[in-house]
Formats: structure tokens, C-alpha cells, sequence
């Protein structure tokens, strides 16, 4: 990690597919350092992988405020002992403004879900999320990569080398892959195949997310599929607005979330995140059998001492209200 | 012969009531859990919306636990093209279960009065005298616990906004419902009422403004936690009042037409959508809009739009709503409801939606 001043704010987004932390100055908010590394479904270990990059410099920087964000923002706020908790929409919200004043449009593709954000004078004035369908998110991408044997990172530029993207459906992901598939046994090229899959995908995303919503210029792209020209491409050709690639569009969400530490005031907890590295950490689950719910509670535990309980909808072990 | 009904937030606290005072056997449904959910879904078409799979859940469960007799509300086309309470009844029947069934009309029609009257034939002579004596006074009875109950929610939705600490309401709220449950006659009842509302008008306040949101769409996912995902509650704590476009004795007085203020009311609100929509929908759609446009001129601070995945009427209301959003320059929550799982995008949903509350109304979200 290259030089990190002494004091820093940071933000940390556990995504469904990625895990982001962006470390800020604490005296000028600018951004020292980001880490982007896969979930691999065990939010656990990446945020140590991200705590042990942290408190790899010397001297290890002492922590003003940390937020979490993402969906395991609940979870990561327990591990590294913070308060400072927010929802992806409104630290996407507060990393655009920051990037891009004047954005009126934030278009947002994750891992997992897909959002569409109105913004107006700094802040949301409106928002849509993909709600029981999941196609059109990174991780369809991300499958479809693996299947074609491509690296995901390289699909935009493969999709930007066809002129005449194939036809699929973007309905469904598993009709959208039965297209595919369809088509590679026909014999259309790979890349007018991949540049099809980008013009469904965002084909979907403005019908179903998009739904509605009027897009305004400028238009901001966040998330980590904007790293994909083919995407990008389709969207301009779409909506007929350039859209702008925001150049933390990876993470944006993590970079919103450290705005955020910065911008919360009163006191504050003490920053644990670093306890992560010594201790042993492990969570397991148990149905509790207190009522019909049958709820799978969740335990963390620390050096084999359960610490934390959470899942539970009555609150009986979250909150301790009894001895468990 | 021993009755059941289906789960309907308080409601079980209404029917409970009659069959106690006028001395029918019933077998109280058990709390909708992961489990119920779980036999809907087995045995319906995946498509099927949520409120039915957890009703028939519900019954099964219920005819497991002993009852043999079925009363459940009727419902007007065209959600499920006015079969929903009889796809129910058959999909029972075919998993082998046998039982009567009655159907409450949604409406009070001349059809429904035959339907109604066939199906209670044989179950009329089950009934002693004795239990038709009674029965005026259940009623009664049923229909002022189940004012208080709603009287209580209500009070709670306004208190947990407020509360300093939000789960104390919820812990009040639930006492109180037991107690009136339990109360023994009218009068007892409106003094547990009384108590359980003077008791969470007690608790200690937070001194923050609270939101108001009206929470509008299909009926039972408006009025059941279980099939809403506690909507109601989240908002609560997140410091949101919120106002239901449904509560059961609403639901009965609009579909006995009988008070002409509530008639008046129903027409009143179907001028306000004029501009949008030019007949009825049905079910619940064109009032999901009509109350949005009423929550809007009156001042709300949010409308919440929730409905079941493949829900017919409330899709279109959806696709309504967002043009009403657009016009008004007000942003409205849908939130279509599918499966349990769905909780971590609810919540992500609902405080996303507050913040975005906070900033039009004070001009900032922290």
C-alpha cells in the first residue's frame, strides 16, 4: 500500500459478488487507496484480506470513521465495530455527486442487482431496483464469461469488435442463455454473440429497472459492470445520452460510504476492524425452536466465544433479552 | 364440527371472538411461519401469488390441527377472475383433504347471497338454537375487539416512528393484543384496549419528527406482516408512520355497502383518479391509486405501493403509479413481494426511501 497519511476515514461495501474498501485522507477527503477483491461467499475472509491490506503500511493509520454499505453492510459493521451503516442507493448517491456534480442519472449494475437513481440538486429524488428477476446483473455475465471460457474483463472489448450483435432474449437469464447457446450451434461468431448478450442485457435493465423513470442527462455509470464497453456502448445507443463511466465505478459504493464517515458527526465507536487479523473468527447457524418461526439464527463467534447473535425476528438473542 | 379462518394480521382476534360467544368449536390457525409458506408453495403453480399459497398454508395446517370446517372471505373479480377463495378449495380437495367450506362474500350480492346460502345448508343444522341465540351478541362482540385491536395498531404505528426505543411498542403492542384477545366480554375488552393504548402512548419518545407514509395496495399483503415482510414495522423504526389503505373492518363495511359515509368515501376517491383511469380494474387497483393521489395533495411525506409478484390488478396499479409519481414530482416505493428471502433488498429498499423522504423534507438524510 503506498503512503497512507496518519489519520483516515474509510468505507467498506460487502457486495454479493465483490468486496470494496476505499480509504480517505482525513484532512482532504481525497482517496488514498481502494481495494476491490471477490466475496467468493464468504464475506469473512475478504473484508480480513481487506483489513490485513490496511494494516499492512507502516505506521498502521488510525481510523476517524468507518461506514459500511452493500448487502452485508450489517454484518461488516459487526466485525469491524461501527455504527455508520447505509444503504448502496444512498452511497452511490453521494459517490456520484462527488465525482460528477451536476448528475442527474445514476445507472447502477452490480453483482446481484441493478438500480436506476434520479438524482437532483445533490441528492436522490428517486430510485428504482430490480426486484424478483435478476437478469441483466453482473454475475449473469460473469457465468456466461466462465462458459464461453473468457475472461469477464475482456467481454466489453470482444463485444466492441462485432457490428452486428446476434439476437438474444433478455427476458430471463435462463432463456437468455438457451439463446445463446442456440446461436453458438449455429455458428454466429462469439463476439456478435457476446455484443447480443450486452444489447439484451441493457435492453432489460431500461425496460424492467428503468421502467418509467425519465433518463436525464448526465448520465453516470457505476458499478462493476461498467467496466464493460459493450454495455456502455448499448446504453449510449439506447438511451441516446452519453453515458459516463465513473472512474470509481468499481467502488463507488465503498467510496460513498467513506464520504459518509467523514460526514457523520458526534461521537464515534472505536474502530475494530483490525481485532479481525488476531482473533479466530467463525459463524455457524442454529434454528431456534422457541416458536413457529424456526428461525436460523446466526452466531459469530470470536476465539470460540460467541459474540454476536443476529437473524432472529424476535429479537430474543439479538438484543439479549435472554441468556442464551 | 370445528371451524378455522385464515390468518389476517389481527383478524384471528375477530373471528376468534364470535365462534367463542356463541359456542362453535374453532381451531385457531397457527402463526404463518417458513413452514406454511412452504406447503402454499408445494402445492400451488409457481405463479400463484404469495397471499394464496400462505392462506392455503394456513389451512392446511389449520385441517391438520383438527378443524373440518372453512370460512374464508370471498374475493370479486378479477383477481384470480374472482376464483381465489375456490382455487383454495379445490387445491385442498386434491391434496385429499376433506372439509366444508363457506364462503363470506367479498360483496353482498344476489350471486354471493345464493352461493353463500348453499354452502351454509348443511352447516345451518349443525347449530342449536342455542348457538343462534348467541350469535347476535358474538358479533358484537367480534367487531368491538376488532375496532380495538385496529385502534391499537394504529396507535402503535404512530408511537414506533416516535419511540426512543421502537421494540418496546412492538413488545406493548403485542400484550395488548393478547389482552384483548382474552378479555371476557365487551366491556373488559375496551378496558384492556384502553390500558394496552394508554401504555404505549407512554413510552418514551425520541423527540424526532417522524415521516408519514400511507402504505397503499392489495388487501391482504397490506394487512398481513407475514405476507408484507413487516413493512410496517421496519418503517416504524426507521422512524416512518404508517398509515394502511386497508384494515379489515374497513374491508367489511366497503363490501356490506351499508354506511353511506363509507359509500361516499369510495366514490369520492375514484373522482380523484379520473385523469388516470376510466373503469374499474378491479380488486383494489384503481383505490391503490386513489389513495397515492389523496396521500399526495394531502401532504404525505411517501406512498408505499405493495403488492405480490403476479398480482393482476395491482400490477396495473404499478404501472399507474409511476405516471402519477411523474406528474407529481413524488417519488412512490413499489415493492413487489415473492418470497422470504427478500428481506435484505426490503430493508436496502425502505431506507434508501427514507433518506430520500428526509432530504426532500428537511433538505438532508442525516
Amino acid at each position: 500500500m503506498a503512503s497512507v497519511s496518519s489519520e483516515i476515514f474509510i468505507g467498506i461495501d460487502v457486495g454479493s459478488v465483490t468486496t470494496k474498501m476505499v480509504v480517505l485522507d482525513a484532512d482532504n477527503l481525497e482517496m488514498v487507496d481502494s481495494v476491490y477483491i471477490r466475496t467468493s461467499g464468504n464475506p469473512l475472509i475478504s473484508l480480513r484480506i481487506a483489513m490485513k491490506r490496511l494494516a499492512g503500511t507502516s505506521p498502521r493509520p488510525t481510523v476517524r470513521a468507518a461506514a459500511t454499505t452493500g448487502s452485508g453492510r450489517n454484518l461488516a459493521a459487526r466485525l469491524i465495530n461501527t455504527s455508520i451503516i447505509k444503504n448502496e442507493i444512498t452511497t452511490h448517491t453521494l459517490a456520484a455527486v462527488k465525482t460528477m456534480k451536476e448528475v442527474r442519472t445514476i445507472l447502477e449494475i452490480g453483482g446481484q442487482d441493478s438500480k436506476i437513481i434520479i438524482v437532483k440538486d445533490g441528492m436522490a429524488r428517486d430510485f428504482a431496483m430490480n426486484t424478483v428477476c435478476a437478469a441483466g446483473t453482473g454475475s449473469f455475465l460473469d457465468q456466461q464469461s466462465s462458459r464461453l471460457g473468457i475472461k469477464v474483463e475482456d467481454m466489453g472489448e470482444i463485444a466492441l469488435s462485432s457490428d452486428n450483435p446476434a439476437p438474444i432474449s433478455g427476458r430471463c437469464t435462463v432463456f437468455a442463455e438457451t439463446d445463446m447457446i442456440h446461436k453458438q450451434q449455429i455458428g454466429i461468431p462469439m463476439n456478435d454473440i457476446i455484443a447480443g448478450l450486452c444489447r439484451s442485457l441493457v435492453r432489460n435493465y431500461l425496460n424492467s429497472v428503468a421502467r418509467g423513470k425519465l433518463i436525464t442527462a448526465p448520465v453516470l455509470f457505476q458499478g462493476g459492470v461498467a467496466a464493460n464497453k459493450g454495455i456502455v456502448r448499448e446504453f449510449e445507443e439506447q438511451t441516446g445520452h452519453k453515458c459516463h463511466v465513473s472512474p470509481y465505478y468499481g467502488v463507488a459504493g465503498a467510496y460513498g460510504a467513506a464520504l459518509l464517515a467523514s460526514m457523520v458527526e458526534g461521537k464515534r465507536e472505536e474502530f475494530r476492524g483490525f481485532e479481525m487479523l488476531d482473533g479466530n473468527y467463525r459463524i455457524d447457524s442454529f434454528v431456534c425452536k422457541k416458536c413457529e418461526e424456526r428461525c436460523s439464527v446466526l452466531r459469530l463467534y470470536r476465539d470460540g466465544k460467541p459474540v454476536s447473535f443476529w437473524n432472529d425476528r424476535c429479537g430474543i438473542y439479538s438484543t439479549g433479552r435472554s441468556a442464551h | 364440527m370445528k371451524v378455522t379462518f385464515p390468518n389476517l394480521g389481527s383478524m384471528y382476534i375477530f373471528c376468534k371472538a364470535i365462534a367463542e360467544t356463541a359456542g362453535i368449536p374453532y381451531v385457531l390457525p397457527r402463526p404463518t411461519s417458513i413452514h406454511t409458506r412452504e406447503i402454499g408453495e408445494y402445492s400451488t403453480n409457481e405463479s400463484t401469488c404469495l397471499p394464496l399459497k400462505i392462506i392455503l398454508g394456513n389451512f392446511v395446517e389449520a385441517l391438520e390441527d383438527g378443524a373440518d370446517t372453512i370460512v374464508m372471505i370471498g374475493s370479486g373479480p378479477p383477481c384470480r377472475l374472482g376464483m381465489y377463495d375456490r382455487i383454495i378449495k379445490i387445491v385442498l380437495r386434491d391434496m385429499g383433504y376433506d372439509f366444508r367450506w363457506l364462503t363470506i362474500p367479498g360483496i353482498f350480492n344476489l350471486q354471493a347471497f345464493l352461493q353463500n346460502h348453499e354452502e351454509a345448508r348443511i352447516l345451518r343444522k349443525e347449530l342449536s338454537p342455542s348457538n343462534y341465540a348467541r350469535f347476535p351478541v358474538a358479533i358484537i362482540t367480534g367487531w368491538k375487539k376488532m375496532l380495538w385491536c385496529e385502534h391499537l395498531e394504529k396507535v402503535a404505528a404512530i408511537m414506533r416512528a416516535t419511540a426512543f426505543n421502537p421494540d418496546e411498542v412492538d413488545s406493548i403492542l403485542a400484550k395488548g393484543l393478547n389482552a384483548i384477545d382474552t378479555a371476557d366480554g365487551i366491556r373488559s375488552c375496551a378496558s384492556a384496549g384502553s390500558k394496552a393504548v394508554e401504555a404505549i402512548r407512554s413510552v418514551k419518545k425520541s423527540g424526532k419528527a417522524p415521516l408519514k407514509v400511507v402504505m397503499v395496495g392489495e388487501v391482504y399483503t397490506v394487512m398481513e406482516p407475514c405476507i408484507n415482510m413487516d413493512v410496517e414495522r421496519r418503517l416504524g423504526h426507521l422512524g416512518v408512520i404508517v398509515e394502511r389503505s386497508s384494515y379489515f373492518s374497513m374491508n367489511i363495511l366497503r363490501g356490506a355497502r351499508v354506511s353511506r359515509k363509507v359509500l361516499r368515501e369510495r366514490k369520492r376517491l375514484l373522482e380523484l383518479v379520473k385523469g388516470y383511469l376510466q373503469y374499474d380494474v378491479g380488486a383494489e387497483c384503481n383505490f391503490s391509486v386513489a389513495e397515492a393521489v389523496q396521500a399526495i395533495k394531502r401532504g404525505y411525506d411517501g406512498v408505499v405501493h405493495v403488492y405480490p409478484f403476479s398480482c393482476m390488478p395491482e400490477t396495473n396499479a404499478a404501472a399507474v403509479l409511476s405516471a402519477v409519481g411523474n406528474d407529481f414530482n413524488f417519488p412512490i416505493l413499489p415493492l413487489v413481494i415473492d418470497r422470504q428471502d427478500m428481506e435484505l433488498r426490503i430493508d436496502t429498499m425502505l431506507e434508501a426511501y427514507v433518506d430520500i423522504m428526509r432530504w426532500r423534507k428537511d433538505g438532508r438524510f442525516l
